[in-house]
């Protein structure tokens, strides 16, 4: 497995406040795959400023209460 | 394990298959054309290719339909550019190979031989970069 980019994120958690909202569901409402969202929640991949943002604004918070750099 | 891993394994057992096939028509024979055994063959690989693909997405419509998103996107635009150099290092070694004194049909061998590797290779890193998320 290559190296985890140093950015931590609250997506399963928002998720679980959301009804426990599916992964497949939020993939689905910000237009990536269940994988895709998968490896974002276990820190294996960084999404894009343009995903990142459409998770933050589907869960009505901040971009900074979603992502977060790794140690802060 | 998503669609396109799926369908990455597929072709490239597929391909995988075809150069050894390949391999084996050439090793038996290295100087003569090989295209006679090889065009049943080649429509056997197109035909099983397909009945592979709508097989795989008919037991996954929904993400068979979707467009790869832009993780699945960055790792087939890695796994194309790196496929890609496979490719130009075997075609350029071919040509080589035929300037230093080869014949032009073991020149069409090695770059029929660096195509094939180099979608192995394709498919391959595609499982790969897929697996690491990029």
């Amino acid at each position: 497995m290559g190296k985890r980019p140093p950015i931590t994120n609250r997506v399963r958690e928002l998720r679980d406040e959301h009804d426990r909202m599916s992964q497949a569901a939020l993939g689905e409402a910000v237009g990536v795959t269940r994988h895709t969202i998968i490896a974002i929640e276990q820190g294996r991949y960084s999404p894009s400023l343009e995903t990142a943002f459409r998770i933050a604004r589907l869960f009505g918070v901040g971009l900074e209460d979603v992502f977060g750099w790794e140690g802060e | 394990m998503s669609f396109r891993e799926k369908s990455a394994w597929v072709m490239g057992a597929i391909m995988l298959a075809t150069g050894v096939f390949y391999a084996q028509l050439v090793a038996g024979a290295p100087q003569a054309p090989v295209i006679g055994p090889l065009i049943p063959y080649v429509l056997a690989v197109v035909v099983f290719s397909i009945v592979a693909q709508v097989g795989l997405a008919i037991a996954s419509p929904k993400e068979a339909n979707a467009p790869a998103d832009e993780r699945e996107r960055s790792a087939i635009d890695r796994a194309g550019n790196w496929s890609g150099m496979v490719l130009g290092f075997g075609v350029v070694s071919a040509i080589i190979m035929y300037i230093g004194g080869g014949t032009a049909t073991l020149m069409v061998h090695a770059i029929v031989g660096a195509l094939i590797v180099s979608t192995v290779a394709e498919y391959a890193l595609q499982i790969y970069f897929f697996r690491r998320s990029v």
